[in-house]
């Protein structure tokens, strides 16, 4: 176990160094940051009508409602998104085979590859949520962060899976995150992110009671905007771990089942 | 410890058709009809430097690909130090250095000390013997400076030695190596197999398996040949023998001899 941290540890290590060749590349998300809090702020107070105050949780602002399902989406962007890209990179760069001849696994290889850009977008989320605090009155002081990291940890589990069988089918296919675009596009609508799905007509209502997003988003803004704890967000959290018990060992099999396939058809670091 | 680094049993590798479009999305597990290898058998003994020797598509990479364990043969086995490259492969990466023969392989915006050091802790050695062996070796292989500068900046050529270096970095016991001098100029070649033949192969136990079209190369390094022709092993000896059993003067004319190609056909059909 100790030696999977270590290497995971080494491509967070690698991909760091990476991110230090470019130029300024933290001052200009901390900038687009700035402008993106700025462009919530003042859409938030162009929106604002009796029909969606009915519609918002009790209390909420609807700039504090939709920049929190914002920056939530930009995590689960990247649990969906991290691992299938981080394989097209290596293969793209050349670095894939000679990664699958060292004495690591792939399994090892993805999670370290996907490590950075975590880490990386939790801290464009702090940024967000920094400047809109600071310049645009956000509730920041009303959140449980134990809750939020707990929401947060739990959705990455549930999430990972299809970020791993959009890595699978990358393997098979070459191309394409269809994961991605169902979930992220069924969310954009009937997810919760940007208006409460109470506004949606009923059959897309049932649709948002369907996705998992629904209740990421949830339990997220339980935690970030109300204040409550992991056991007040009990059921929405619950009913994520399942997902991710399903998902993810199901989605390693496909990986590995996929991974075989392309050993046996010879394409395994074909673009 | 095995007597043999390498066992190859009836080893075969077909490959599907390559479809491209909505044929691949129709058709997406096509059955295997190109033959890459067929029924090779092949021991490499513990220390000896083998040479695979063929044309084009005669399956060479094919079979270096198998025993780095980044293809599965179709049927038969391919075993390295006494582990199926199939059912263990990771027991068979534990053994070897690979060198792909490619000119990338490098993360771009990282120099060749970066690239190694990362490469080296994958293969689990301490930071103080990466640093050494880089040291070492970069003066070895002439490299110089060029292992503080960031890889998209260096020339092909030193990319190559580069990946010669990853190769050995972690002293593997068997050394696959798909035509290690194809990027290197003719003194950086030299001086490879100079250091091939007097540091690897003849003060360790390293077993090397290349593929070359090199025949000096060849000559120079390889105990036995493997001469490959459309994925058969049409021979495997000495040099010596290859060139007696078929009353040739050099590798070259015996590796026409057996593959029925004709050398020089260029020359002859230039009209006069």
């Amino acid at each position: 176990m100790r030696q999977i941290l270590c290497d995971i540890f080494l491509f967070f290590q690698r991909d760091l160094w990476i991110a230090s060749t470019y130029r300024s590349p933290f001052i200009l998300e901390a900038i687009e940051a700035l402008f993106g809090a700025a462009m919530f702020y003042y859409v938030a107070r162009f929106v604002d009508s009796p029909a969606l105050r009915d519609a918002l949780p009790q209390g909420k602002t609807y700039f504090a409602y939709s920049l929190a399902g914002f920056v939530f989406f930009d995590y689960l962007n990247a649990a969906l998104d991290t691992f299938d890209r981080s394989l097209q990179e290596a293969r793209d760069a050349g670095t894939l085979e000679p990664l699958l001849v060292t004495q690591v696994s792939l399994p090892v290889i993805l999670i370290g590859s996907a490590f950075y850009p975590f880490v990386a977008t939790t801290l464009r989320i702090a940024v967000y949520l920094g400047w809109a605090a600071v310049l645009f009155d956000f509730p920041l002081h009303a959140a449980n962060w134990p809750a939020v990291f707990g929401v947060l940890l739990t959705t990455l589990l549930a999430f990972a899976g299809l970020g791993v069988l959009s890595a699978a089918y990358l393997l098979l296919f070459k191309r394409g995150n269809p994961a991605k675009w169902f979930i992220l596009g069924v969310s954009s609508v009937a997810g919760g992110m940007l208006f409460p799905v109470t506004i949606l007509p009923p059959w897309l209502q049932l649709v948002a009671r369907l996705n998992p997003v629904t209740y990421a988003m949830d339990a997220m803004r339980g935690a970030l905007l109300d204040g409550r704890g992991i056991l007040a967000l009990a059921r929405p959290l619950l009913i994520l771990l399942a997902i991710g018990a399903i998902l993810l060992p199901t989605s390693v099999l496909i990986f590995s089942w996929a991974l075989r396939r392309t050993k046996i058809t010879g394409t395994l670091t074909h673009r | 410890m095995p007597d043999h680094a390498i066992v190859l049993d009836s080893l075969e590798k077909w490959f599907p058709p390559a479809l491209g479009g909505w044929r691949a999305y129709l058709q997406p597990f096509r059955p295997p009809t190109s033959p890459a290898l067929r029924g090779i058998f092949l021991k490499v003994r513990q220390g000896e430097a083998v040479a695979l020797l063929g044309a084009n598509g005669a399956g060479k990479t094919t079979l270096l690909r198998i025993l780095a364990t980044l293809l599965l043969p179709t049927s038969g086995t391919a075993s390295l130090a006494g582990h199926d490259t199939a059912r263990e492969p990771a027991a068979v990466r534990r053994q070897i250095g690979y060198h792909a023969g490619s000119d990338q392989g490098f993360c771009a915006r990282l120099s060749g000390r970066q690239n190694l050091r990362f490469f080296g802790r994958l293969n689990h050695l301490s930071d103080r013997i990466i640093a050494a062996r880089i040291e070492t070796l970069g003066e070895r292989f002439g490299l110089g400076e060029a292992l503080d500068r960031q890889a998209r900046a260096l020339s092909s050529g030193t990319i190559q030695r580069l990946s010669l270096i990853r190769a050995l970095l972690h002293q593997p016991r068997v050394l696959l190596l798909d035509e290690p001098t194809r990027s290197l100029d003719a003194i950086a070649a030299a001086d490879f197999r100079h250091f091939l033949k007097t540091e690897v192969l003849a003060r360790t136990d390293t077993s090397l398996l290349f593929a070359s079209h090199t025949m000096q190369e060849i000559e120079l390094l390889a105990d036995r040949v493997a001469i490959l022709d459309e994925g058969k092993l049409l021979a495997f000896d000495t040099p010596t023998a290859l060139r007696a059993r078929t009353l040739s003067s050099s590798l070259e004319e015996a590796f026409a001899r057996l593959t029925g190609r004709h050398l020089y056909s260029a020359a002859e059909s230039t009209p006069e």
